[in-house]
């Protein structure tokens, strides 16, 4: 075997693909967050160029995973960056300098930016004719409010909250907020879109194969066997590339054009393309003066941006992580997914859990402080354990939260000094219901495994030959894993939500029977996760296992400067059984770094809708030196347990141990990212509280303070 | 790039070839020195010149001298060039740390000590420095030489005196005799550009403070500096050239810092800086330590 | 314009523009591992090496390199021993940004063949991975450079 492609720089992507005849796109977009397009001069476009116009498309169908509400060609731009027409020229220099020659004219609309704001009455609606429900079977079902903006609303009920709040004997109450983010993945979105007799084909990087295969297929009205797909490996995706983004329009230029046609995005366009979830999150929680912790209440403005994509789902995610891996007798979630004015959100290493994550935890350690109580016995006191049951009504198996929970502690000496330290415990799901099927065939010298798995670097190509020889009884090496085609690939839901490695582990083990069983050449395995929540009571079954994990930090501060050094940063994640040891490794260290990265310096910046800092200059993403001094992590492993997906555990709950572990010496940031500007303001507020209390010593000054308001 | 109409390359092997050609073109063609500046500018679409004028091979310009106690610096030395130089190391160590701090090896081995002043980039790390230790940039045209100094050099955002028809060629620093230091602050990733930048510099009795970062072009206030004119600066006086610094100043809002929060922090760096320069009595000589550097 | 260089060790004519970057000129060669990314210089994704020393291939006007040795990955034929320590160390995920870093490590090696962990921070402060491959990276850089592997 010779030496692997990606050290080689062997390796190719999207964005080096070819194909005869092929022209090259680029699109126009609406400068404006808002505006109703009037109308599109293209009178002085060269004539060697193709151009998708409002007319083009009109026989196309809204599209959309969760929510059917974007169209191919917008005629009325809901962020500045939506794609209001396109061109294809010979070359891609060509096609910029056409998109540039396109003349447009808008009206501009007013706009809303905040998702606060935009469920107020009397704000502009983004989508004032409502959304179809998608048919889809995602794990929920939608719930828009009819006449707002909102898309979906996510509720969970779990006891009788208000008695709850009666029992306790504290109560405090914080809103926490979060920015959008930028994936940023090294690779742009890119994609080759090619018609033939009435048959469309897309190579992309995607993570989502058979969602774009399908969503395309409404998009231009044809059965999906219409439609193949072909996932190329990725230059990293961490959500960026879920659904459909570029390809839409794409296909639309390319069925004009009557040729292949390729786009690559520039890294500005990657910034209006798909973001985080800004968000809000007021939380209010309640325990006995003993620490039993009696009722919670969550509330969640997520800003899903001008299209829905998968916020209702990110929604509901956010909502019931948010709850936390702890015995909570009355706890009640509200959770808005709401459109805005800013690009579209979606899917993000984490999947919403780090943003309620981060108000949640950062909320034990404000009640443990009340309470007088050490954060890690609080949390000790009330996590979940076997048996027990969840405010989802599910009850919990293969627990282990205090095992992680205990490690991160013990790894930063939490109980001897736990001075400027902090911890996170986390509970997060896994995608659900789901559907993930595989084929194991023989070959010549050894095996093929097919499967819609799509490799963006988390190894999954490697995973799959490491347990498929195991199970077959043969090299790594002997098992070729071609890259998924919606054409030859069993389906499989999607490659997210940290679910490959578990529902195709068990998926081959059924082809592996098979195989054996049926004697043939090929054999055929399928497994199914049945459950989902109901939207408005948030019972059901939200994840048929559970991501467990925490982490730890150690931090001092420039207290002048309000600079943060990361002393120690250590991150546990139950693994279960561990199949890449270095793959897993891998990404406990990937998402830990992201989770640094989110923690102290990543926000998109807008003004007035517009991104201020698409660049990576402007937008800082981790680099080596912004390792802690001491960067450790560990997996969590028990002998005949089942593969837990590690992709994204170790995220969420690095910004809310960093947050408290600040806490802990009075400094209270309820903002991210947690910048040295932010960090010096909470200095200044510490110290105000400190004088204000030697001035009036026989004051009480509450660290927490209750009924802080939003604008917090 | 790449297409439409043939774009022109200049690019003359000696000094006064390149001079002539400036001066013949002027405005109609973009001199090209490490050019990665120019790059970004030309890869975003923010310029496309028709007309380039590479000094790549003007050996004249490459030149580290060291003549009279005074370091020579060719406006085509690199910035790693400076960073590794044993002479630079020894002699003048907080030039070697400061452009040793800009951006990554890669920039390092492009950017040059000419192309970094006639881009006059608020958030470059040697404008400031260089204008500490009390540098001169010569300009040169048929018409002649002139040296001006750094804070007469840049005038505002990407703007220099450089005439249409000068090359900046050279760059003269004078004889260290006292401690320098840089102090690069970023806020946010360790390799982000600096937030507040801070070099001061105290030789023969004199001390320099200069702010990078913060406003359109470097903040020196000679008239606060006197304050540490002779004998050691103890903290009180430090800690004033600190505040009347941040008072003094009107910095810019940018997504590495308020204009607010630029103001606490040039309070705090000048301060530090100006410790770590006071320390050791007038600063004649003794203590070459041009390290400082972060925060 | 004619471009007259040593390309991955052997002399090299190629046609370009005045205007246009290195990247784009080596792209066009085949020379796939330089990739663009960023446009300005900040990731290290299309790293390249000239007479020996890293440089940002979307920075570089093409006709800059007349007359030097330009390497890219594609140069170093899979045997390099920093090659192999990447893949020992497993020091890449998605692999895109993975040629820069082994460009940078070669270079850096050359110079300091036994670099410290500050050292090896700060010739990697340009190369980014978005992944977040760093300890391993590290790692892989403590091999080729003879040290046994150690955690951070």
């Amino acid at each position: 075997m010779g030496i692997d492609p990606r050290v080689a720089g062997a390796q190719r992507y999207s964005v080096d693909l070819e194909r005869p005849g092929m022209l090259h796109a680029a699109f126009v977009r609406s400068p404006h967050p808002h505006a109703r397009v009037l109308a599109v001069d293209a009178s002085g476009v060269p004539s060697d160029c193709v151009t998708l116009l409002p007319d083009d498309v009109q026989d196309l169908h809204l599209y959309g995973c969760q929510v059917r509400d974007e169209p191919v060609l917008t005629p009325l731009a809901r962020h500045a960056g939506d794609i209001v027409a396109a061109v294809a020229a010979p070359t891609a220099e060509a096609a910029k300098a056409a998109a540039r020659l396109l003349d447009v004219r808008y009206e501009e609309l007013p706009a809303v930016f905040d998702p606060v704001q935009a469920v107020s009455p009397g704000t502009p609606l983004i989508h004032p004719d409502g959304a179809l429900s998608a048919g889809e079977a995602v794990s929920i079902g939608v719930r828009p409010l009819a006449g707002t903006n909102v898309c979906h609303r996510f509720r969970l009920v779990h006891g009788d909250l208000t008695a709850g709040f009666g029992e306790a004997d504290v109560v405090v109450q914080q809103a926490f907020r979060t920015p959008g983010a930028a994936h940023a993945p090294m690779e742009p979105h890119a994609a080759v879109a090619e018609w033939e007799d009435g048959r469309l084909t897309i190579w992309t990087g995607t993570q989502t194969p058979f969602n774009l295969r399908g969503d395309l297929a409404v998009a231009f009205g044809l059965e999906e066997e219409r439609v193949r797909i072909i996932a190329i490996p990725m230059g990293g995706s961490f959500g960026a590339k879920t659904f459909v983004r570029h390809e839409a329009p794409l296909a639309a230029l390319a069925r004009k054009a009557g040729r292949p046609v390729k786009v690559v995005l520039d890294r500005t366009e990657e910034f209006v393309t798909l973001n985080r979830h800004p968000s809000v999150i007021r939380v209010r929680l309640g325990a006995k003066r003993d620490g039993t912790l009696v009722a919670k209440e969550l509330d969640c403005w997520v800003d899903t941006g001008a299209y829905a994509d998968c916020g209702p789902g990110v929604a509901t995610k956010l909502g019931y992580a948010g709850v936390g891996p702890y015995r909570i007798p009355h706890v009640r979630v509200d959770a808005l997914a709401i459109y805005t004015n800013l690009p579209p959100n979606g899917a993000f290493r984490g999947y919403g859990a780090m943003q309620s994550i981060w108000a949640s935890e950062r909320t034990m350690d404000v009640l443990a402080e009340r309470l007088e109580m050490s954060p890690l016995e609080l949390r000790r006191k009330n996590l979940l354990r076997d048996g027990d049951v969840f405010a989802t009504g599910e009850v919990m198996h293969d627990v282990q939260f205090e095992r992680c929970l205990q490690a991160a502690a013990d790894a930063v000496d939490y109980e001897r000094d736990p001075r400027g330290k902090g911890l996170c415990v986390l509970l997060k799901g896994m995608q659900t219901p789901s559907r993930a099927a595989i084929s194991v065939e023989r070959a010549g010298v050894g095996y093929v495994i097919r499967s819609a798995a799509c490799e963006m670097g988390q190894g999954v190509r490697r995973s799959l030959q490491l347990m498929g020889a195991q199970m077959l009884g043969c090299e790594p090496g002997q098992i070729d894993v071609p890259e998924p085609d919606t054409d030859t690939s069993p389906f499989d839901t999607r490659t997210t939500s940290s679910r490959s490695t578990h529902m195709m582990g068990r998926a081959l083990e059924v082809a592996v029977r098979d195989l054996r069983a049926s004697g043939g050449e090929r054999g055929y395995g399928e497994v199914h996760n049945e459950g989902g929540l109901d939207p408005d009571t948030g019972q059901g079954v939200a994840s048929t296992h559970w991501h467990q994990g925490a982490a730890a930090a150690h931090v001092t501060v420039d207290e002048e400067t309000g600079k943060l050094t990361i002393e120690h940063l250590h991150g546990v994640a139950y693994a279960g059984r561990v199949v890449n040891r270095e793959g897993a490794e891998l990404q406990n260290e990937g998402s830990m770094i992201m989770g640094l990265g989110t923690a102290l310096f990543e926000a998109i910046e807008f003004a007035d809708g517009q991104v201020t800092n698409a660049n990576l200059s402007d937008y800082n993403l981790p680099a080596i030196g912004d390792l802690p001094k001491r960067f450790t992590h560990e997996l969590i492993e028990r002998e005949g347990a089942e593969v837990h997906g590690l992709g994204e555990t170790v995220l969420p709950p690095v910004p809310a141990a960093i947050g408290n572990a600040l806490f802990s010496l009075g400094l209270e940031l309820h903002e991210l990212p947690m910048s040295a500007e932010r960090v010096l303001a909470a200095v200044d507020a510490r110290d105000a509280r400190a004088a204000a209390a030697d001035s009036a010593p026989e004051a009480r000054v509450p660290v927490a303070v209750d009924g802080q308001g939003l604008s917090g | 790039m790449g297409g439409g109409t043939a774009v022109e390359w200049l690019a003359p092997s000696s000094l006064e070839e390149a001079l002539a050609l400036r001066a013949e073109r002027g405005g109609d063609t973009t001199v090209v020195a490490g050019g990665s500046f120019l790059a970004i500018l030309m890869n975003q679409g923010f310029v496309a010149p028709t007309s380039l004028l590479s000094l790549g091979k003007v050996q004249e310009l490459r030149g580290i001298d060291v003549v009279d106690g005074e370091l020579r610096l060719g406006a085509m030395v690199s910035h790693r060039a400076v960073e590794r130089d044993p002479v630079i190391r020894r002699d003048w160590p907080v030039l070697s740390r400061a452009f040793g701090l800009v951006a990554s090896p890669r920039v390092r081995n492009q950017a040059t000590v000419g192309g970094v002043l006639a881009d006059a980039d608020y958030a470059s790390d040697p404008p400031a420095v260089l204008c500490a230790v009390n540098a001169r940039a010569v300009l040169r045209s048929p018409r002649g030489v002139r040296q001006v100094a750094i804070d007469e050099l840049i005038l505002g955002f990407y703007e220099t005196c450089i005439a249409e028809d000068e090359l900046l060629t050279e760059v003269r620093v004078p004889a260290a005799l006292g401690p320098a230091v840089y102090r690069k602050f970023r806020s946010r990733s360790s390799e982000d550009r600096p937030c507040v930048a801070v070099a001061a510099a105290r030789s023969a009795g004199r001390l320099r403070v200069v702010v990078g970062a913060c406003a359109e072009v470097p903040q020196h206030y000679p008239d606060v500096c006197a304050e540490g004119a002779d004998g050691p600066i103890d903290d009180a006086v430090a800690r004033e050239i600190g505040a009347v610094y941040a008072k003094r100043m009107a910095p810019l809002s940018d997504s590495r810092g308020s204009a607010e929060y630029r103001r606490r922090v040039v309070a705090v760096e000048v301060r530090r800086a100006v410790e770590m320069v006071g320390a050791d009595g007038a600063g004649n000589g003794a203590g070459r330590e041009g390290a400082g550097g972060e925060e | 314009m004619k471009l007259a260089l040593e390309l991955n060790g052997r002399p090299t004519e190629l046609e370009c523009e005045p205007d246009e970057m290195l990247l784009e000129v080596l792209r066009r060669e085949g020379l796939g591992s330089v990739r663009a990314t960023c446009g300005i210089g900040v990731c290290g994704a299309c790293t390249v090496l000239v007479d020996g020393e890293p440089l940002s291939g979307c920075l570089t006007l093409a006709p800059k390199v007349e007359g030097r040795e330009v390497t890219t990955v594609e140069g170093l034929a899979g045997a390099d021993p920093v090659q192999r320590a990447f893949i020992e160390a497993h020091g890449f995920q998605c692999g895109w940004c993975t040629p820069g870093f082994v460009l940078t490590a070669k270079a850096l090696l050359a110079e300091n063949p036994q670099p410290s962990e500050a050292e090896i921070a700060e010739a990697f402060g340009g190369n980014l991975c978005r992944c977040g491959s760093y300890v391993k990276i590290v790692d892989a850089v403590r091999r080729a450079a003879g040290e046994p592997a150690g955690a951070r």
